[in-house]
């Protein structure tokens, strides 16, 4: 408050002429700078102003694809196998999405720097820093090394411990995801207010009681509805699973694509896209009735404290977690995963062997020249594919928000007929399942679609990317317009302003920063998710991981590994710099 | 800043600028607004004043077109808002602008652009969006900002004001906008005293330069004596007495403000 009166003008100052224009160079010109020169590197290195990229003998492949769309293979021998995979995926995206929460929780209570101020009062009062820092940022740090691994490697990994196991498909889910809610709820954790667990510390409750008396109940209804969110991608992750073996519809869709039966395909996809579309509508739904306006962590943690409410009695959310218990018991009973193969002699054999045959780490033969490059690669790839998500997201978005084009929306202020209504709904419907289609099938399955047209390399790999992230991204975006204060708006449509220019200057300007970072923030998934598109070759650093695992070369495996991870942190930095230096 | 070729039919029309026939309006269940007859005239300087939740934002909203009745006529500039095809409505609403209590402005852009946004209603998608990326009319807007008394803020981001700063950025954008009437929701609930009054100054101010009609509600009444001619006082949705100042009682006042027991006879009249 103090600022903002010592800009308060006193009166009477006479204005001297204009103020001069602020020049055009500044932080965000730079870093629009930046963005341009990254973008005609990535093209280089992907080869556009050079080689041919467009294999023309593939077309009639891809009207053979298309073809089949409308006759998929609907005989009543083949429904059975469907209903199975589809089963499974789900089966294997509830289990993970479980464990994973599970693991969240737990890691997200001990990664929480409350937690540690609880455990390890603060003893001088003059310490500038309390003692529970320091366990604080290693368990901090350890939660980025399962964080960074796609599911896929995990998987490739467990594979060569359990073998081809449902367990192996549910720990490659929960490993990495339990990491990601860790962080997660451990940032909702440090963010609810202290006051209630300060005042039981301080009349000498111990702290787990404490925190079980205070900051948990409060945090709770954030976990849940994140725990809905992660069930969401677990889906996906279950699908992409499927291509290293591990059965369901990616593994179906898999190899109907390999043995050119599109038919068949088709039905799977159309399988995927319901599994995938009921899901999201449902946690999108319970979301809504949770009060949490968003589905990704960066508003989950501003809007949470202020919208957060259970509603208890809600049929809604009592439903829903009936009906999360029934399909957990399910579940488990239909996969009847093998813990007690985690404690196994044999297991902590093979797990013993493959790190004896990881370190140490070895370089390849050609040096860290190929590592480097491969790299580049990844980086190039991960670029474009984000520029294209994010180019095509944000106009796919605004009719895919509920509050845009119906009556009564940003762009149909008019109590429109029937006309606007329908063509507002028809576009509603045709944005939002573009979008669903584009998230739904798995990114190495659009990648080998792609080769039908164009040669292997890294642009097949970054559309397949691209495609993948705008199907997540255009939804996000449409939250953030759907959340937008419309109040600003009524204001300039009150004074007579017509749609289009209340767009300009009343939902552009608001909306675009958020856009913005959650691309940046996307780009972080986006840079694991590289290695998926590689498996297929398609590229990158992926493409020689897969060599690796799949020849045992285990330290070859760490090398790469570590150079991802560098990546990985690079790539960290530079977003949440950018994100900083934008707002 | 007065333009040529204003539709100068809308500002000599003979009737009042504002006019509302037995208006009830309704939210669900709520009744906001009930049996409303109200006229205001071209150059009046009228005060809204009562409890909250007396409707007096409704009665504001009903005024520039944002809501329209659920019963009775609202006329303004002659025309009945309800009968208007959207095209006209803007037409209309050109002539209306409204600051309101929360200011709402788009506070990520630069003063300049929520100054200009009084454009919106005349200029072309191109001129508006080109004026995004290269401020255009950057003289007017100036002009503006100097009359409300912040030239210097011409490009500083506006959530970066103080809120009263941010109150006279809306005034600028009204100003630019230039329209026959103001409507200003409690415009000085959330600035302090001293700038508060400065707001009001300026808006009686407009009012005797311009002739523009100035409707403004207010949560406290000292402001409705000190700078307004006439007094509407609204008490549960409906008019409890509309008077120059000099003929509203400390007896009317009380009585607008009255607080009865029994919330469960309170609710709003069915």
């Amino acid at each position: 408050m103090a600022r903002s009166l010592d800009l308060e003008s006193k009166g009477g100052r006479a204005p001297v002429g204009l103020p001069s224009r602020p020049s055009p160079l500044n932080r965000r010109s730079l870093w629009g700078l930046v963005f341009g020169v990254a973008i005609v590197w990535s093209l280089t290195q992907a080869g556009m102003f050079g080689r041919d990229v467009i294999n023309e003998g593939g077309w009639p492949l891809v009207v053979r694809f298309l073809q089949a769309s409308v006759r998929p293979d609907l005989s009543p021998e083949f429904l059975p196998l469907v209903l199975k995979a589809t089963l499974v995926t789900l089966a294997y995206a509830v289990c993970g999405a479980a464990l994973s929460t599970l693991l969240g929780f737990v890691g997200g209570i001990l990664t929480s720097e409350v937690w540690w101020q609880a455990v390890i009062p603060r003893r001088s009062k003059g310490g500038r820093f309390g003692d529970h820092r320091a366990p604080w940022l290693i368990l901090r740090a350890g939660l980025t090394l399962p964080r960074a691994i796609h599911e896929i490697i995990w998987g490739l990994f467990f594979v060569n411990v359990l073998g081809l196991v449902p367990l192996t498909a549910i720990l490659a889910i929960a490993i990495p995801f339990g990491a990601i809610t860790a962080k997660v709820f451990s940032e909702i954790l440090d963010e609810t207010p202290r006051r209630p667990l300060n005042a039981l510390l301080n009349s000498g409750v111990s702290p787990l009681k404490a925190l079980t008396y205070s900051l948990l109940p409060q945090a709770f209804t954030n976990l849940l509805s994140y725990a809905f969110y992660r069930l969401e991608c677990s889906i996906r992750a279950a699908a992409v699973l499927g291509i290293i073996g591990a059965g369901g519809l990616g593994y179906e869709i898999f190899l109907s694509l390999q043995s050119l039966r599109y038919e068949q395909m088709w039905t799977l996809f159309f399988a995927l896209f319901l599994l995938s579309g009921l899901t999201d509508f449902w946690s999108g739904l319970l979301r809504r009735r949770l009060g949490a306006a968003s589905r990704l962590e960066l508003n989950l943690l501003k809007r949470g404290r202020r919208k957060m409410q259970a509603h208890r009695r809600d049929p809604v959310v009592n439903g829903s977690l009936a009906v999360a218990v029934g399909l957990l018991v399910f579940s488990f009973w239909y996969l009847r995963p093998d813990f007690t193969q985690l404690l196994a002699p044999r297991t902590a054999q093979l797990l013993a062997g493959v790190i004896r045959d990881s370190f140490p780490p070895r370089f390849e033969a050609g040096g860290m020249g190929e590592l480097f490059a491969l790299s580049a690669q990844t980086l190039a790839m991960s670029i474009l594919a984000m520029t294209g998500a994010g180019l095509l997201g944000i106009p796919l978005s605004f009719p895919a928000a509920r509050n845009f084009l119906l009556p009564g929306g940003i762009l149909n202020p008019g109590h429109g007929g029937r006309g606007r209504r329908l063509w507002g709904t028809g576009l509603l419907l045709a944005t939002r399942t573009l979008l669903l289609v584009a998230r739904a099938i798995p990114a190495p399955i659009w990648a080998l679609i792609l080769l039908f047209v164009l040669f292997p390399g890294l642009l097949p790999g970054a559309i397949a990317l691209g495609l993948y992230t705008l199907g997540i991204l255009g939804r996000l975006m449409a939250e953030v317009t759907e959340n937008l204060d419309d109040r600003p708006l009524r204001a300039l449509k009150a004074q007579g302003a017509p749609g289009p220019q209340v767009f300009l200057y009343g939902v552009l300007p608001r909306t675009l920063p958020g856009f913005v970072a959650y691309v940046l923030y996307r780009w972080e998934a986006c840079i694991r998710a590289t290695v998926i598109v590689g498996l297929v070759g398609a590229g990158g650093m992926g493409r020689l991981l897969t060599e690796q695992l799949s020849s045992f070369d285990y330290r070859g495996v760490v090398a790469t590994l570590i150079f991802f991870l560098g990546l990985t942190l690079l790539v960290d930095l530079t977003s949440a710099s950018v994100r900083r230096g934008l707002r | 800043m007065t333009r040529p070729g204003d539709p100068s039919g809308f500002r000599t029309c003979a009737g009042p600028i504002f006019e509302l026939k037995n208006v009830d309006r309704r939210f669900g269940d709520l009744q906001a607004l009930t049996d409303v007859n109200l006229r205001i005239w071209p150059g009046e300087r009228v005060a809204l004043v009562g409890p909250s939740g007396a409707g007096k934002t409704t009665l504001i909203n009903l005024l520039n077109g944002s809501l329209l009745p659920s019963r009775g006529e609202v006329r303004v500039l002659g025309h009945n808002l309800a009968r208007l095809n959207p095209r006209a409505l803007r037409q209309v609403q050109r002539q209306i602008g409204t600051v309101y209590q929360q200011f709402y402005l788009v506070d990520n852009l630069r003063v300049i652009h929520n100054v200009n946004a009084g454009h919106l209603g005349r200029w072309s998608f191109l001129k508006a969006a080109w004026s995004l990326l290269r401020p255009l009319e950057v003289e007017t807007a100036a002009q503006a900002l100097a009359q409300v008394g912040i030239p210097e803020k011409l490009y500083a981001r506006t959530d970066q004001l103080s809120g009263g700063q941010q109150q006279r950025v809306a005034l600028a954008r009204v100003l630019v906008q230039d329209p026959a009437a103001i409507l200003a929701d409690e415009p000085i609930s959330n600035v302090d005293p001293e700038r508060g009054r400065e707001i009001m100054d300026l808006l009686r101010r407009l009012n005797r330069q311009t002739g523009k009609t100035l409707v403004v509600s207010l949560h406290a009444i000292e402001f409705a004596y000190s700078h307004c001619r006439r007094i509407v006082g609204l008490r549960r949705g409906r008019i409890l007495f509309d008077a120059p100042p000099s003929k509203v009682s400390p007896e009317m006042v009380a009585a607008l403000y009255r607080i009865e027991g029994g919330r469960g006879e309170d609710g709003p009249v069915p």
